[in-house]
């Protein structure tokens, strides 16, 4: 194919044209001529200027004497005017012409439409400031990071929180205005949870511009891209102060109906427990009686007074052990957690109520599981529950003459690993009506009941990952059951209830970058 | 020692009825200890009793159902009854004989030593 350079030039996908060694213009092809409307041949000095857009014009002919004092290549963005009127973007090439003996013969230069590629950076950098402006305008605090962990930029909220600017906090310098007693813990987490590409949920105090540490719930997610590989990561810091100032409030009010209920279940005992340490008292008086006479007789009996005194020895190690499984109940608020078998917590509260029960003609069948696993959990606490339970089926069954005042308590493993305790009584049984209410604090069928005992029984038995119910007996009475994970998954209950920490155990969250 | 009153006590309480007949042994009377109201019946006893201390509570008979029924079977045997509830409605305070001994535990060797002789005499 034979092409006459003339063609060639116009036949190019630009506007060309050609300058003389200082500058001037000398030729523009057909398509320069087309797009800006000028006749061919028109070329005139520095006419061309008026094509470029005015505010373009002064940067564009500064640059235009730069390449011309460089007599190198080079090249310049400006919007140029189309025969009808509008602007658009071009691209400006510019390139010397050097003769044979290395002379500069003049300037060859072409100008590409680039509006579309200009148009398209425009709309991105105005999503982005729309997206920054999304985020100064969101009622939260969020903040992101680079691929690295790196913080690189907060948002207005969390910067007029921390009076920090953007720049602040970059790296992990965000960590200065996290609390001293947790600020150790979120550096290791953070990072660990960066090396492990899973998101991170933790508690914290963040101090704020007036210096006062307040609680936040933050949680942070990767945005990762189609190759899978974590692009930025996206943190979310939510206020969460009040709720914990309120929660702190609800335990110390929930902790002191605890204790009240505690305290109501001693007088309830009052008797039961003068009995417990009666009969110990009694036979050590009995025996100190027998061992004096014994001592003082003629002649003197000493092997009798010997056991006599050796009675009294394990008489007052009776009563010993009474006081010190009360104390043990009664005497303790804070709660612990601890390795707790449900048998050997329930065979303290029978040794306790026994002769209570005794009193109240109730009879008490012990149906204990021999391989029963440990709970984890407040042994106190489970023991009273286990106490309340006894007392409700007791007190359930004093009205009752006509049948015998039956309680079985039984502990058993389930199918799903939990262990349950369950105490069935003989008594009244349950209403609809009771039944649905009876959970709730201050609700009571009983005379001299305050109606808190199955209310806070119910949340301690909540508070160890369990549940408390109650069902009617096909026949008379009701049973009362609870139910609470054995040992291996009372371990995991237990990390999750711990108030930092469930980047381990948790579904890993991501963004998706589309 | 053929002579001597025999006291019968009876009593669920294993401590019981390991110490109270060594002191009633040291007061100079023969002692049998039962532990509950059934055995005593049971025992062939009930004859030769001069006495009874009596436990109130306990699992199955009671120490009054006891007291009702050896009188339902004439058989006349003065009781010490011994309680460690201070619960006075249940305390027999009478019986057809006259005034009831009742000692609530724990109770001295001289009261145990006052209340059997005042039942023997009775």
């Amino acid at each position: 194919m034979k092409i006459e350079p003339g063609q060639v030039i116009d036949a190019l996908p630009g506007l060309i044209w050609t300058a003389l060694p200082e500058g001037n213009v000398d030729f523009f092809n057909q398509r320069w001529c087309e797009y800006t409307g000028v006749a061919t041949g028109d070329v005139g000095d520095h006419g061309w200027q008026r094509w470029i857009h005015g505010d373009d014009l002064p940067g564009f002919l500064e640059r235009w004497r730069k390449i011309l004092a460089s007599r190198e290549l080079g090249g310049m963005e400006a919007r140029l005017r189309r025969f009808d009127g509008a602007y658009r973007w071009f691209l400006f090439r510019v390139h010397p012409s050097i003769d044979a003996s290395q002379r500069l013969a003049g300037w060859y230069g072409i100008a590409v439409d680039i509006d579309d590629r200009r148009r398209e950076e425009e709309v991105l950098r105005a999503s982005e400031r729309e997206l920054r402006q999304l985020f100064d305008y969101v009622p939260g605090m969020i903040a992101v990071a680079d691929s690295k962990g790196q913080h690189e930029y907060a948002n207005k909220r969390c910067c007029d929180y921390t009076d920090r600017t953007v720049e602040g906090g970059r790296g992990l310098g965000f960590l200065e205005d996290i609390h001293p007693d947790e600020r150790e813990l979120v550096r290791s987490e953070w990072l660990r949870c960066v090396a492990l590409e899973q998101s991170m949920v933790i508690e914290h105090r963040l101090k704020r511009f007036d210096g006062v540490y307040r609680w936040f719930h933050v949680l942070v997610e990767p945005l990762i891209d189609d190759r899978g590989q974590i692009v930025r990561w996206y943190g979310l810091l939510t206020d969460i102060d009040d709720r914990k100032q309120t929660e702190a409030a609800l335990g110390t009010v929930r902790s002191e109906l605890t204790h009240m209920a505690r305290v109501a279940s001693l007088g309830a005992l009052t008797a039961s427990i003068a009995h417990e340490v009666n009969q110990p008292l009694s036979g050590i008086i009995t025996n100190a009686g027998t061992c004096l006479r014994m001592l003082t007789s003629n002649p003197a009996n000493i092997e009798g007074a010997r056991d006599t005194a050796q009675r009294m020895i394990r008489d007052s190690h009776r009563a010993s052990d009474v006081i010190s499984r009360l104390r043990a109940l009664f005497g303790k608020d804070e709660v612990t957690a601890e390795l707790v078998n449900l048998n050997e917590a329930a065979q303290d509260v029978i040794s306790l109520l026994l002769s209570e029960l005794q009193r109240s003609h109730v009879i008490l069948r012990r149906e204990f599981a021999t391989d029963l696993p440990p709970v984890l959990g407040d042994r106190i606490q489970l023991q009273q529950v286990i106490l309340n339970l006894l007392l409700n089926a007791s007190d359930a069954m004093s009205a009752v003459d006509d049948r015998p005042r039956k309680l079985v308590i039984r502990t058993e493993r389930d199918a799903e690993n939990r262990v349950r305790l369950t105490v069935q009584d003989a008594g009244m049984g349950l209403e609809q009506t009771t039944a649905e209410r009876m959970f709730d604090a201050f609700y009571t069928t009983k005379r001299d009941g305050m109606g808190i005992g199955l209310s806070i029984s119910r949340s301690i038995i909540e508070s160890h990952r369990g549940q408390l119910w109650a069902t009617a007996n096909d026949g008379p009475g009701a049973t009362f059951s609870f139910s609470i994970p054995a040992l291996a998954d009372a371990k995991v209950a237990a990390n999750e209830g711990t108030a930092s920490r469930s980047a381990g155990a948790g579904p890993r969250h991501v963004l998706r970058a589309s | 020692m053929g002579d001597q009153p025999l006291v019968c006590v009876v009593d669920d309480d294993e401590s019981v009825r390991e110490s109270l007949p060594d002191l009633i042994r040291e007061f100079g009377f023969q002692v049998r200890a039962y532990s509950s109201a059934e055995d005593f019946l049971a025992s062939g006893c009930t004859a030769h009793a001069h006495c009874l201390v009596l436990d109130m509570c306990m699992p199955g008979m009671s120490g009054l159902d006891l007291q009702r029924e050896l009188a339902r079977r004439n058989e006349d045997i003065p009781i010490v009854f011994i309680t460690a509830h201070k619960d006075a409605a249940v305390r027999p305070r009478f019986s057809e004989r006259g005034p009831v001994q009742c000692l609530l535990k724990p109770f001295s060797d001289t009261a145990l030593l006052k209340a059997l002789r005042g039942a023997l005499a009775s």
